[in-house]
């Protein structure tokens, strides 16, 4: 698993609130409906900003943008650029 | 035919207070000035866990508000969706920027809202009143 991938997995363990095991989750599960909140999503969203050192732009706050590890995996990719492999 | 009908919506949310709690003290301010207003953080003032129940509970009005908009795509900045108190204890909404462009886009012509919190946990009830054709 890359380094990115890890990352985001262990801030969804960390404050996504899910009631599954991020671990059982593919990439392309849809995170609202494996059971986390918009309040935990704003969370998600801080800690992404902590971890990678960057503020999400207004245009970004959208629910899709926090939808599943592959696209909070895009957005960051296409904020702070492409991860090291 | 090109009936217009009216309609209502209704929108509701639960937050727990603790989770509210525990984002102040990682996130501190960064977390409040992302998601409430100067008014809002103004009528949440006490004890930490006093002020924890009145933002969990405006989130909850937030949330409640999102989902009689209905927005496709893009969300509202939390921001634009504000929990007004009035001096004599009820409390209303006041919508500005993206989330009044879809208020407005949808006909929605009125909203009240109602605030609680118990037990550990806040709610909100969002009823919107549609001119339009109340979808």
């Amino acid at each position: 698993m890359e380094a990115m991938e890890e990352e985001i997995r262990q801030i969804l363990a960390q404050q996504g609130r899910l009631p599954v095991d991020i671990a059982d989750l593919d990439n392309d599960a849809d995170l609202y409906e494996a059971g986390m909140t918009s309040h935990a999503s704003v969370s998600v969203m801080l800690a992404l900003e902590d971890t990678f050192d960057f503020e999400f732009p207004e245009s970004m706050l959208r629910k899709s943008t926090f939808e599943s590890v592959t696209a909070i995996r895009a957005a960051l990719t296409s904020l702070v650029g492409a991860p090291a492999e | 035919m090109d009936e217009i009908l009216g309609g209502v919506r209704v929108g509701t949310d639960l937050v727990p207070v603790d989770q509210v709690a525990e984002s102040v003290a990682q996130f501190g301010d960064r977390y409040v000035g992302r998601i409430y207003t100067e008014h809002e953080v103004s009528c949440c003032r006490g004890t930490p866990s006093v002020v924890a129940a009145g933002l969990a509970a405006r989130f909850a009005a937030k949330e409640a508000t999102v989902k009689v908009l209905r927005p496709v795509g893009h969300q509202p900045d939390w921001r634009s969706i504000e929990v007004r108190r009035d001096p004599a204890g009820w409390c209303s909404l006041s919508l500005s920027g993206e989330a009044a462009r879809m208020a407005d886009e949808q006909g929605i012509s009125d909203l009240a809202v109602s605030l609680t919190h118990e037990g550990g946990m806040a709610a909100a009830v969002v009823v919107a009143i549609c001119g339009g054709d109340g979808r």
